[in-house]
């Protein structure tokens, strides 16, 4: 029976667990009262699921139906102007659920604050492009590499991949080097589905050397004759390891002095 | 779409059958404009443009995938390869990052030297800008004297780390190695000649007519619209808005230096031509600043901290449980804390921040990088309507876009 | 009249010089190749600083040139995408003959360190190389090497380019 490998998460693990590990957290600390943080907060109200600060910025927890309001109130109460990033995280396989963040920047306090929030598989986040302009490339390369679909958006189309690329690669249940679809796409579309087997398919091993390939490696352990005429190419002999000498011990120590 | 191979030709998507007189003009992925493959779809009306679409992702090499699939430390020299012209700077913003993440401490000497390897990448990336922006606008020879001194740079560097483009001088913790001898005294040579070079160079654009027509209210953002685009570093300050991740939130051993931020109130592309200038200078000053400040400093290059970092290297071959240690760190690689982080940092480019988030793996869960570029050319959506067609080379030099950060 | 005894097959003394019409032709070739801009990546800073002053490209007799209709060699200098890989091979066939292609770091001559789904691994699956140059980035010498090798590589060809045993990936 083959090993079981686990299809919803095909990235690379460590191979070694340790099972009495326990991995640290990164150091969360509540929000201050009377600090600028504390004032977003109470402005945001009652969208806020939790909030907590960690390495000098402020993560805000939200439902992703709120979104909008909530990047709103912060670009016009609380003066974060600028929204820095906005990505997403692939939890699918442990929830079933995306990450979405925001990264907002206030240029008069010099503080950052993160507003995450999670959508569910199939379910499409409102755009905030009317609000942000940073928005429209940002949400169409979420859609490209995830496959969440956003409401709204004035230019809803692949950005990084090709037009007609299939699958979305950021997922986790994307190999790393692509699947079927990727490895002929350029094959296909230039030359068509007919050279596939003339170009062959690519060569993903990185250590790959071939046998009689004489002009970039030696010829340790596969030597031919001195005057053996190998310019037509060579005879593939079966590939032998080793070679033992069975000595046979019964007989006298002939054998052994001839090979001392 | 149609389906295309054996290079028939194909037209995608694209309307013909137009009621208004616009021309449809691919400015494709390979064009002599050195900036990279940017792909450019424009409408023109006689010679002004009507609508542009940029299109990118000419050079997408997964390279967020990858840091999924790769340990910490094995992941430092792909940043290289993100904004290639200063690569020390990507390697730090991602250090920096994974430093956060952990919360460690790095030593005083490797500031220093860290510190001076971003101002020289600085430098080196503003020399590259000055001379691709003049080869396009039409200037030639700014080119060849660009480079000339940027070749200086690289050797500097090349005597640091080995690599001229990529660099990977910085690690997770600090820095591998110290400063070979004589490179002080080169570094205060070349910080010497260099405000001489920026000023031959201004001597020869900035009262230059052709170039002042060229450049003037040209690819004007209004300081509402760079925030609002998300623009960051040299476009946000050419717009009138100050702000400088090194003064505002300072990292490293910015917070000690002596330097000056220029801001420009004309926020066309005279006025960032002319912060890049400026901004040579005051790196050079930062640079005459920190080397006064390395004799003072012990020599410890990576920080202790044996559960993530190696120890150094006479340790590991001399004493067995930094060996093991460091076999461990190498083939399992570093788990850090569970729980995401995201660090800005003032690359020549703009603000370049990695997110990254870990569930207490040896493998990043997600990386996140945010390029500077990719913002500046979501812009060009905007800035290019209503101007010329020999503008919008002007512009797309001016935005200092790098295609490697654009698609990662 | 027999004092000068010409010797027709040296240059001795006569004020022409005696080849074959290939040599001819391939000493012209080589000695102005022409290539097209094809910077990529981080391959192409390597080759815009070879092209700059201190290793001076233009010496070897290249002008790079913006125009596949016009140039010789195509450097391909970085990583080539899927997406990109299109152009490329439209832009190869759009260059008129004769032509060679170098392949510049290790992104081009098999996808680099790039092992993943949106790199083309190698530039030979696309277009026929000729020149393959290691490195990442090399250093411009080593990118003048390579041209020289292919300056090298055209003299001793036949001028006719159809007597060239190539990989038969041209089809149109």
């Amino acid at each position: 029976m083959r090993k079981y490998v686990p299809k919803d998460n095909v990235q690379k693990k460590s191979y070694y667990t340790d099972r009495f590990w326990v991995a640290p957290r990164v150091p969360q600390s509540d929000v201050e009262e009377g600090s600028h943080f504390a004032s977003v907060v109470e402005a945001l109200g009652d969208r806020v699921i939790s909030a907590y600060v960690s390495v000098g910025q402020l993560i805000v927890n939200i439902k992703h139906q709120d979104n909008y309001s909530t990047l709103e109130t912060l670009k016009d109460e609380c003066g974060y102007k600028v929204c820095t990033e906005l990505s997403a995280v692939d939890y699918l396989a442990q929830d079933g659920e995306f990450e979405i963040f925001y990264q907002m920047l206030n240029l008069d306090e010099a503080l950052r604050v993160r507003v995450v929030c999670r959508i569910p598989e199939g379910e499409a986040i409102e755009s905030t492009v009317p609000l942000f302009k940073s928005a429209n490339f940002a949400e169409r390369e979420m859609y490209d590499m995830f496959g969440i679909k956003i409401n709204n958006h004035p230019f809803h189309k692949r950005i990084i991949m090709p037009d007609d690329w299939e699958g979305h690669p950021l997922l986790k249940t994307y190999p790393l080097q692509g699947d079927e679809f990727a490895s002929w796409y350029e094959v296909d579309k230039i030359f068509g589905k007919e050279y596939r087997d003339v170009i062959g398919p690519e060569n993903r091993d990185p250590s790959r050397i071939d046998r009689y390939d004489t002009k970039r490696f030696s010829r340790v352990g596969y030597e031919v004759d001195f005057d053996a005429d190998i310019s037509q190419g060579e005879s593939k002999t079966p590939i032998e390891y080793s070679q033992t000498v069975l000595v046979d011990y019964t007989t006298g120590t002939e054998q052994l002095d001839e090979r001392r | 779409m149609q389906v295309t191979n054996k290079l028939s030709p194909f037209f995608e998507n694209l309307n013909f059958e137009r009621d208004d007189n616009t021309m449809v003009i691919n400015f494709g992925p390979q064009h002599p404009s050195a900036h990279g493959q940017l792909r450019l779809i424009l409408e023109l009306d006689g010679e002004e443009v009507v609508k542009a679409t940029p299109d990118i992702g000419y050079l997408h090499r997964g390279i967020e995938k990858m840091a999924e699939n790769m340990t910490y430390n094995e992941f430092l020299p792909t940043t290289d390869r993100l904004d290639y012209i200063a690569s020390t700077a990507n390697n730090y913003a991602y250090a920096l990052s994974v430093e956060k993440l952990i919360g460690l401490d790095v030593p005083r000497r490797a500031q220093v030297i860290r510190t001076m390897l971003l101002e020289l990448n600085r430098i080196i990336s503003h020399l590259f800008f000055i001379a691709t922006h003049a080869l396009d606008v039409g200037a030639m020879s700014v080119f060849l004297y660009a480079f000339r001194e940027r070749e200086f740079a690289m050797d500097l560097m090349e005597d640091y780390c080995g690599a001229r483009l990529t660099h990977s001088s910085v690690r997770i913790g600090g820095v591998p190695l110290d400063l070979p001898e004589n490179w002080i005294e080169n570094m205060i040579t070349y910080t010497q000649k260099l405000p001489d070079a920026v000023k031959m160079y201004e001597d020869l654009l900035t009262e230059n007519r052709i170039w002042k027509m060229r450049l003037e209210d040209v690819g004007t953002i209004s300081a509402e619209n760079a925030m609002n685009w998300g623009c960051s570093g040299i476009m946000l300050r050419g717009s009138g808005v100050k702000y400088d991740i090194r003064k505002e939130e300072p990292y490293e051993l910015y917070s000690e230096l002596n330097f000056d931020i220029p801001v420009s109130n004309s926020c066309d592309s005279l006025g960032r031509y002319r912060l890049y200038m400026e901004e040579m200078r005051q790196s050079a000053r930062i640079i005459e600043q920190l080397v006064l400040m390395y004799p003072k400093t012990e020599p410890q290059l990576m920080a202790h901290s044996p559960q993530y970092i190696s120890a150094p290297k006479e340790e590991i071959m001399t004493q067995n449980y930094a060996l093991m240690q460091h076999f461990v760190l190498v083939t399992q690689g570093m788990k850090p804390p569970k729980g995401d982080v995201y660090v800005p940092t003032e690359s020549p480019k703009g603000e370049l921040g990695f997110y990254i988030k870990s569930e207490g793996e040896p493998y990043a869960y997600r990386l996140k990088c945010r390029a500077p570029s990719f913002y500046h050319t979501g812009l060009l959506q905007e800035l290019l309507i209503g101007t010329y067609i020999a503008d919008v080379v002007t512009i797309i030099g001016t935005t200092n876009i790098v295609f490697g950060e654009v698609d990662r | 009249m027999a004092q000068h005894k010409v010797d027709f097959a040296s240059n001795a003394g006569l004020p022409i010089a005696l080849t074959s019409v290939d040599k001819l032709l391939n000493w012209g070739r080589s000695n102005s190749l022409w290539p097209l801009t094809y910077g990529l990546a981080c391959c192409a800073i390597e080759m815009m600083a070879a092209g700059g002053s201190r290793y001076d490209f233009d010496r070897m007799g290249t002008i790079f040139r913006a125009s596949p209709r016009q140039s010789d060699v195509m450097i391909l200098a970085g990583t080539l995408s899927k997406k990109h890989s299109e152009f490329a091979r439209r832009l190869y066939d759009q260059m008129t003959e004769p032509k060679w292609v170098i392949s510049m770091g290790s992104c081009a001559n098999t996808g680099g360190m790039f092992n993943t789904y949106a790199t083309v691994q190698g530039v030979d699956r696309i277009v026929p190389v000729d020149i393959y140059l290691p490195g990442c980035a090399p250093r411009p010498e080593t990118l003048q090497y390579a041209l020289m090798m292919l300056q090298k590589k055209i003299r001793k060809e036949s001028a006719n380019m159809n007597n060239n045993k190539k990989q038969d990936l041209r089809l149109i």
